[in-house]
């Protein structure tokens, strides 16, 4: 029957895209459903004059090149989904305000990473290099739990990978802490914390450590036109495997037999069913679209127990000069009032933490010739939109926002930027609440909060989610937060459903 | 103190971790989640920018020869209540059934935004030769008259980061309705701009919202009034089109300006010579949506096209269904004559909400207003708004 599928996507984020395009790719009957007219949710572009915009990413971990690939080079190739890598081999230039600041600009490569530390403070490179070899030893173990499908011998795990378990259960402050790093080696080593939206007093270790790893030792990549290359590469790898994505098509309801399992949804309109659903879409967003009967108290629990990740306020910043003209010479740089992550996240409203851009750094044609292009970006909650904001007065709250941290970092590095703005687009986490229908504009799902860290997460996925024939994906998710999380959550979820659909491994 | 080490972490916390989760999941409440809207940021969006808009027309105005505004209030009844805000200068998208066919048209506001709060949007309509959604609006609607619309868009705004603070505004015939807006939200205090409003008409009587522009102008000493006539000699009024002369002579002389330019597409062809020979940055010069892209055969870039008519098969989620199609009308007009309600806002090629998949077939997208996204064109997307055939034609899309 035509309105039946062996799966069907909800949502064309990036986990659904690879999710859909691994099913279609194994021969399943798949149907993606989206919401919007366009895939990727934040990975997207938008036009404004002669600007083509990157809404949303800064940098693309875990890619690597065709000689050494990274995970996500090799599920973008396996899928057959070409991409025009362009890379980054610096992390971060990152500039703390204050007597007590500095300013610190580290290339990626493990040894010149390292090098580039002592020089900023001297005699940590020893805690750094152990830092980095912590990172080795937990790949090692989740090597190790992964060959044993989850269910790792505890004795083994005890007496093997006791580092691991140490890492793996404290925050990132606490671990630096007990290598001896120094305050001002953690602040400079800490800087990422904003990708993950959690203070690293807090956030898990194992994750962040994941994380900074990875951009150390791949370096970053994009690709060269805007997150929406990666989109519709993805799409196209669903439609030439027979596979369909239905733009304009927002899931209305979710449809369950009468034993609680999901069976079908409701879109444009139509009941379609599946053997398989899987969800790209929020659970906060589905048990509002199912019947409250259909819902099993641990899920609910789960979803009320947890906290809204991380939104942004980003500036998009289309001028009429050349990178060369105004002084810029870093892709990214993040400035910060402290280097207190604590504090920085505490502050976000007073503007003790942002992030600057230029793309045209790494991908020097990304704007016309004469011009370039430059995004700002800083924390912000949808809960911190001030409660009494009016619509009338929504311009003007977000035009002053975007102007305080312009002339913030006019200031502070001497450029002229303002006076060269040709085109500007402000996005708030209402933006993302209006594109992405998220609460509250959260662009990853829910916190990674100490609790509700990804191994946590991924060790209790059975239990977290227990609505059969429904499996999530997506930021929100066991893979957690950040941008190649969700194209990996996308692609283990969809192994998982074809495995199940197909048999064999 | 012994030396710093990370085996001074207790490894047996991992073995707490999952336990500790399981507890605060425990204690949470086991309800269905709040709704979106109980959200402040998913409020605030869904306010800016509802799905649709339920109103009616309260007042028909008549501004000139087959010249009408309407105003537009919530349609209670249907449960609209308020009316979305906007920026001066956007428009509102209103969808039309017309016989068989389904369409859409943008019409810019020439209502404040603060009127907006009062529950009251205004649009104006010429009627067009051949134009399905002017004749139909002129000759049908009255007071009562129920309208869907969307909420307003577009990026016809001032923006205090962007625009110098001085706006020369170049208007033609009916499309000083965004200007009207712009003059009311400044005199309102609700853009803090200065506006030199220069307006092109042929003659005297064709001068649309005169009486409220010259009460705007004499009210509010940011708001300055030049009428250019193009067909008849007039007191007081520039004669001829607006050249860079005219322009020269009334923009501020010692501060930056912006030129914000809106009007019909052969204004433009005129206006954007006259204005380039004013050496202004790129940033300085803003221009409304061009509208319907009409005649592509006049362009030099323009191919052989062997007829005149052509198959256009457009799948909508899985089905299909064939229409005719002819080269001189875009890949949205021929659908909407049809009856497919395709989905589209500006109709200009700039807004990117028509984005469709072309799966079979050649089109000629006029460069001008070819608004794609650079992937888009590696991977065949169009904006049927803007797309003629050159073939037949495949085309995927999908309805809302």
């Amino acid at each position: 029957m035509d309105n039946h599928y062996d799966v069907i996507v909800v949502g064309a984020g990036n986990a659904g895209l690879v999710a859909a395009a691994t099913t279609a790719k194994s021969g399943l009957k798949t149907l993606l459903l989206e919401k919007h007219n366009l895939p990727g949710g934040s990975a997207s572009s938008f036009v404004r004059g002669r600007f083509e915009f990157e809404p949303s990413l800064h940098e693309l971990a875990g890619v690597g090149t065709k000689e050494k690939p990274g995970n996500i080079y090799q599920i973008f190739d396996e899928l057959g989904a070409k991409i025009d890598w362009r890379y980054e081999y610096n992390t971060f230039r990152t500039i703390a305000k204050g007597v007590d600041g500095y300013d610190v600009k580290l290339p990626a490569g493990i040894d010149a990473f390292c090098t580039e530390m002592e020089k900023a403070v001297p005699g940590c490179e020893k805690q750094v290099r152990a830092l980095f070899a912590l990172a080795k030893k937990v790949d090692d173990a989740i090597a190790y739990i992964t060959k044993m499908k989850g269910k790792p011998n505890p004795l083994v795990m005890i007496t093997k990978h006791g580092d691991f378990m140490r890492v793996a259960s404290h925050s990132v402050e606490q671990v630096m802490d007990a290598l001896g790093l120094s305050e001002k080696a953690r602040d400079i080593l800490c800087t990422y914390w904003g990708y993950l939206g959690v203070p690293t007093d807090e956030v898990n270790c194992m994750h962040y450590l994941a994380m900074l790893n990875s951009f150390v030792v791949n370096g970053a990549a994009m690709p060269y036109k805007r997150s929406h290359e990666m989109s519709l590469a993805l799409v196209k790898v669903i439609n030439d495997n027979g596979g369909e994505v239905w733009f304009n098509s927002e899931v209305t309801r979710f449809l369950y037999d009468e034993n609680g399992a999901a069976i079908g949804v409701e879109a444009a309109g139509k009941k379609l069913y599946a053997k398989e659903i899987i969800s790209n879409i929020i659970p906060h967003n589905v048990f509002n679209r199912s019947d409250a009967d259909k819902i099993p108290q641990r899920d609910l629990k789960l979803a009320n127990a947890r906290k809204f990740g991380i939104s942004v306020l980003t500036v998009y910043l289309g001028l009429d000069c050349t990178m060369e003209e105004l002084g810029i010479k870093d892709y990214t740089v993040f400035v910060t009032t402290t280097g207190n992550t604590r504090k920085q996240y505490n502050d976000r409203l007073e503007g003790s933490m942002y992030i600057v851009n230029c793309l045209n750094d790494v991908i020097p044609d990304c704007t016309p010739k004469g011009t370039c292009s430059m995004f700002f970006t800083m924390p912000l909650f949808g809960s911190d939109i001030p409660k009494e904001l009016k619509p009338e007065q929504y311009k003007k709250y977000k035009n002053d926002l975007a102007l305080r941290y312009l002339r913030d970092y006019e200031d502070l590095t001497g450029m002229s930027i303002v006076p060269h703005i040709e085109e500007i687009s402000v996005a708030t986490p209402v933006t993302f609440a209006r594109y992405l229908g998220t609460p509250e504009g959260t662009i990853y799902g829910y916190m990674n909060s100490g609790w509700d860290n990804m191994l946590a997460r991924i060790s209790s996925e059975k239990e977290d989610y227990t609505i059969p024939n429904l499996t999530f994906c997506g930021g929100h998710s066991a893979r957690s937060i950040g941008y190649s999380s969700t194209y990996n959550s996308g692609k283990i979820v969809g192994d998982r459903i074809v495995r199940k659909l197909k048999g064999g491994n | 103190m012994s030396k710093p080490n990370i085996r001074s972490l207790s490894k047996l916390d991992f073995l707490k971790m999952i336990p500790a989760r399981k507890q605060i999941i425990e204690e949470a409440p086991a309800q269905t989640p709040p709704p979106l809207d109980s959200y402040k940021a998913n409020e605030l969006a869904k306010q800016l920018h509802p799905d649709f808009q339920f109103l009616k027309v309260s007042q028909v105005i008549e501004r000139g020869e087959e010249v009408k505004s309407f105003v537009l209030v919530p349609d209670q009844e249907k449960g609209c209540k308020k009316l979305a805000y906007f920026s001066a200068g956007q428009y509102l998208v209103i969808p039309l059934k017309i016989g068989n066919a389904k369409l859409v048209r943008p019409y810019s506001l020439s209502s404040s935004p603060k009127e907006s709060l009062q529950g009251k949007y205004e649009i104006t309509v010429k009627r067009v030769e051949g134009g399905l959604a002017s004749q139909y609006i002129l000759d049908h609607w009255q007071v009562g008259t129920q309208v869907r619309t969307i909420a307003p868009e577009g990026l016809f705004t001032y923006e205090p980061l962007r625009d110098a603070k001085h706006i020369v505004g170049l208007a033609g015939g009916c499309g000083i309705t965004p200007f009207v807006s712009l003059a009311k939200a400044i005199a309102e205090g609700d853009e803090d701009a200065c506006l030199t409003l220069i307006y092109g008409c042929r003659t005297n009587k064709d001068i649309l919202f005169k009486a409220e522009l010259e009460e705007l102008a004499q009210k509010c000493e940011k708001i300055k009034l030049i009428y250019v006539l193009s067909d008849e000699p007039s007191e007081g009024c520039e004669n001829g089109f607006i050249t860079a002369d005219i322009i020269r002579k009334h923009a501020p002389k010692s501060e930056e300006y912006s030129i914000f330019i809106c009007g019909p597409q052969a204004m433009y062809d005129f206006a954007d010579q006259e204005i380039a020979k004013l050496g202004l940055r790129k940033k300085f010069i803003r221009h409304e949506v061009f509208g319907e892209y009409r005649n592509p055969a006049r362009d030099a870039e323009y191919p052989e096209v062997p007829k005149d008519s052509f198959k256009l098969k457009v799948f909508i989620r899985g089905e299909s269904t064939t229409i005719d199609c002819n080269a001189n009308d875009t890949l949205l007009n021929s659908m909407e004559k049809n009856g497919i309600a395709a989905p589209a806002h500006c109709r200009s090629g700039i807004c990117g909400w028509c984005h469709s998949k072309l799966l079979s077939g050649e089109v000629y997208v006029p460069k001008t207003v070819d608004g794609r996204r650079l992937a888009d064109f590696d991977y065949g997307y169009i904006h049927p708004c803007c797309s003629f055939p050159l073939s037949d034609v495949e085309i995927e899309v999908y309805p809302r």
